[in-house]
């Protein structure tokens, strides 16, 4: 099978952040209409519903163009994702209004107030979860595959 | 139907559906199941069940990060 790498990697990619999206719709909705949590979900999940699966995509057709020879262990490539992701995810969510910025916190959602040291947990931790995700379920997903 | 409308019908059944020729497996599979078995799926090492554990405690001690995270994938 080594028709369409890319389109195959494209799905892979995909894959992960769409069951996962399942997730995080049920938990805003159960935040939003349960708990009465002032989410204005239908803007909040614009960016885990097209931005990220389609940026897992784009990296893994990525990762699968850099040929074997020349790259990461697919875990630490994962990880660098962050990087990419975390500063147009805080551009979006300022600019469609569910993230503002005060002298000493982040307030997300008009309600939630995370000082800046939080920042200092938020991230690394993001890049961990990514780092397992690209490590045990991309990564195994290539290889079923055949584009490991 | 009667006797020989019975017997003309498995006829034409005989005639359509031909007995398979060679029924027997090629070979054993049973050792192959054994060793699929005893494969272990994915190794997870240490390192990384630390890992999930450290960002699954940080859930739990700094639960005003979940929203984020969420956002986040």
């Amino acid at each position: 099978m080594n028709t369409h790498p890319y389109l195959r990697a494209y799905m892979a990619g995909i894959a992960v952040p769409t069951m996962l999206l399942l997730a995080i719709m049920t938990a805003f909705t159960i935040a939003r209409h349960v708990y009465d949590v002032p989410l204005p979900i239908e803007r909040v999940i614009v960016f885990p519903m097209a931005i990220v699966p389609n940026l897992f995509g784009l990296w893994n057709i990525l990762y699968v163009a850099m040929g074997s020879g020349r790259r990461l262990p697919i875990g630490f490539y994962g990880a660098l994702l962050p990087f990419v992701l975390l500063p147009i995810a805080f551009t979006m969510a300022t600019f469609l209004g569910f993230l503002s910025f005060t002298p000493t916190a982040l307030v997300w959602f008009e309600i939630l107030h995370i000082p800046y040291v939080f920042l200092t947990i938020v991230f690394p931790g993001t890049v961990a979860v990514y780092y397992l995700i690209w490590k045990y379920l991309v990564g195994s997903l290539n290889e079923l595959l055949g584009i490991a | 139907m009667n006797h020989r409308e019975d017997e003309k019908l498995k006829a034409a059944l005989k005639q359509a559906l031909p007995p398979m020729a060679d029924v027997e497996l090629g070979r054993d599979l049973w050792p192959q199941m054994l060793r699929k078995l005893g494969e272990q799926a994915i190794r997870v090492p240490w390192w990384d069940w630390t890992l999930a554990a450290l960002v699954a405690s940080s859930f739990f001690f700094f639960p005003k990060a979940i929203p984020v995270f969420l956002y986040l994938f």
